[in-house]
């Protein structure tokens, strides 16, 4: 019985002497957070690779966090330096904003409020857009001779569709919203991990998918992106974001944050997407790949 | 099929470095949050155990606790305790609370009274009967407690990189947002190996234990 109590005991202690020496760790590292999709994964690479060749500073990258709210607040608490956002996030209910479709008011409003409300500089774009597409298999377009949103709403109570974790929560810009303006709902709606949805959608477990626009399971699988004809969706320009008490520490990163702006088009982010996830590339070998092919990296 | 195994062994041993890691990082959580949970929830179930009033409340808190989505609970610990570790191990502590809280009271109140009634009539102070006599006996279902709570929670720890922890659950969302399947496996089967292996060995214990305590209620 004593022997018992001690194992107990020293299990306990164990633990918690773990707990603490977990907490104390510091020094000079930036640390990059990600969220769940290889496309922001990418771009860390990149940083991590330009930080690390520029600077003595080391690079941590925190990979697949839940979702986007998750990467700002770590931000908000100093546990996250930087990361890749999308225009479009302004519009989750962080700060009031104007509602708009037009791109520069959009990059604007974040640009300000972000720093304003989160002390954190949103960059300008790296020069593509992510944004949300409704797709469906070619030979379902086909047969219901579907090329807008608009064109599913007669046969949208038989379909069911594939979303991401975080499309039908989302306020302005997720499914009850888009309810409204298009005015019809589908049958079904699955929620999934995105890198899910593609393969969904081609073994036709569902009928349309809500894809991302850069994600390379629209050209593995070939699907039909529809026209979103109402404007639904604000624009998603992806643009690094830093924190500005980091950029006031380290202000070398300013300029190597500014490397990669306007240098990344729709085709290209596609385009190493695809190497990832089609190919099985690790994100750090395209990513560096990709910075020797511009002459970033030697 | 043949083919996508071996693919999966041959990833598995190129990567064994970095897959043991990550399984002892996902070890270190779960027991971190069982440590805890025992330290919190045995007092817990003995205070319940003492005073009948107070058992409903504690047990149907730990009952709440439970039913929370582990997404949702992890995502509003992070907003308290930060990205990583911590937020994971303190969800893990919660859920692993009832289980443990739970047995600990249903443990002692099936101790047989007769028992306590002869600890009492040898002097004992209610202390030394708790520590003597009542837990004594109440250990192999206390046991079946931290079982159940170390199952469960190495399975919710694979959700830790959705708030900044590490583990085993790397290897599985890497896998799912690059379309990876064997990366996926990668990470699933050692965690699945991780909790059947702890049922297991605490079952073995839980058996040691129910066996060593029959002699002594014989003496």
């Amino acid at each position: 019985m004593r022997k018992r109590g001690i194992t107990l005991c020293s299990l306990l202690l164990v633990g918690l002497s773990l707990v603490l020496t977990a907490c104390g760790s510091g020094g000079k590292k930036i640390v990059i957070g990600t969220q769940n999709y290889t496309e922001p994964k990418i771009i860390a690479e990149m940083y991590k690779a330009l930080i690390e060749d520029r600077t003595g500073l080391t690079v941590e990258i925190k990979p697949d966090l839940a979702s986007s709210k998750v990467v700002i607040e770590g931000m908000r608490n100093n546990e996250l330096h930087m990361a890749t956002l999308y225009t479009g996030e302004v519009f989750n209910g962080y700060f009031e904003v104007e509602q708009t479709k037009d791109r520069e008011k959009v990059l604007q409003q974040a640009q300000q409020g972000f720093s304003e409300h989160y002390q954190l500089k949103w960059f300008d774009p790296y020069g593509f857009e992510n944004t949300y597409a409704f797709t469906v298999r070619k030979e379902v377009a086909q047969k219901y001779n579907l090329q807008n949103v608009s064109d599913l709403k007669p046969y949208a109570d038989t379909m069911r569709i594939g979303v991401d974790n975080t499309w039908l929560e989302r306020e302005s810009d997720g499914y009850r919203a888009f309810q409204k303006t298009y005015g019809f709902q589908f049958k079904e709606a699955f929620p999934m991990q995105i890198g899910l949805v593609y393969e969904a959608v081609a073994n036709e477990e569902v009928d349309v998918v809500l894809a991302y626009t850069t994600d390379a399971g629209l050209k593995q699988y070939d699907l039909q992106t529809l026209r979103d004809d109402k404007q639904f969706f604000p624009p998603f320009d992806a643009s690094p974001v830093v924190r500005e008490e980091t950029l006031k520490e380290y202000p070398e990163l300013e300029e190597i944050v500014s490397l990669l702006i306007g240098k990344i088009d729709a085709d290209t982010m596609t385009e190493l997407n695809y190497y990832v996830d089609v190919e099985h590339r690790s994100e750090k070998e395209v990513a560096v790949e990709f910075l020797r092919q511009l002459g970033l990296l030697e | 099929m043949a083919d996508s195994l071996l693919k999966f062994f041959q990833y598995v041993t190129d990567q064994a470095a970095h897959l043991l890691f990550l399984s002892w990082d996902h070890i270190i959580m779960v027991l971190c949050g069982l440590a805890l949970a025992v330290a919190v929830g045995v007092p817990l179930g003995v205070v319940s155990a003492r005073f009948p009033k107070l058992a409903g409340v504690v047990l149907s808190a730990a009952n709440v606790i439970q039913v929370f989505p582990s997404l949702a609970l992890l995502a509003v610990l992070m907003i308290f305790f930060g990205l990583g570790f911590k937020a994971v191990v303190i969800a893990l502590f919660l859920y692993s609370l009832l289980p443990i809280t739970r047995n600990t009271y249903v443990a002692l109140k099936q101790v047989d009274p007769s028992m306590i009634e002869a600890g009492t009539g040898a002097g004992m102070s209610p202390l030394q009967l708790l520590f003597k006599v009542q837990l004594p006996l109440s250990l192999p279902f206390l046991m079946a407690g931290i079982r159940l709570a170390a199952v469960i929670a190495i399975g919710v720890a694979t959700l830790a990189p959705l708030i900044g922890g590490d583990g085993l659950g790397r290897e599985i969302y890497s896998g799912l947002s690059a379309r990876n399947n064997i990366k996926i496996y990668a990470g699933a089967v050692p965690a699945a190996l991780l909790a059947i292996l702890a049922d297991i060995g605490l079952g073995k214990l839980q058996q040691r234990l129910k066996a060593s305590r029959k002699p002594k209620v014989a003496d």
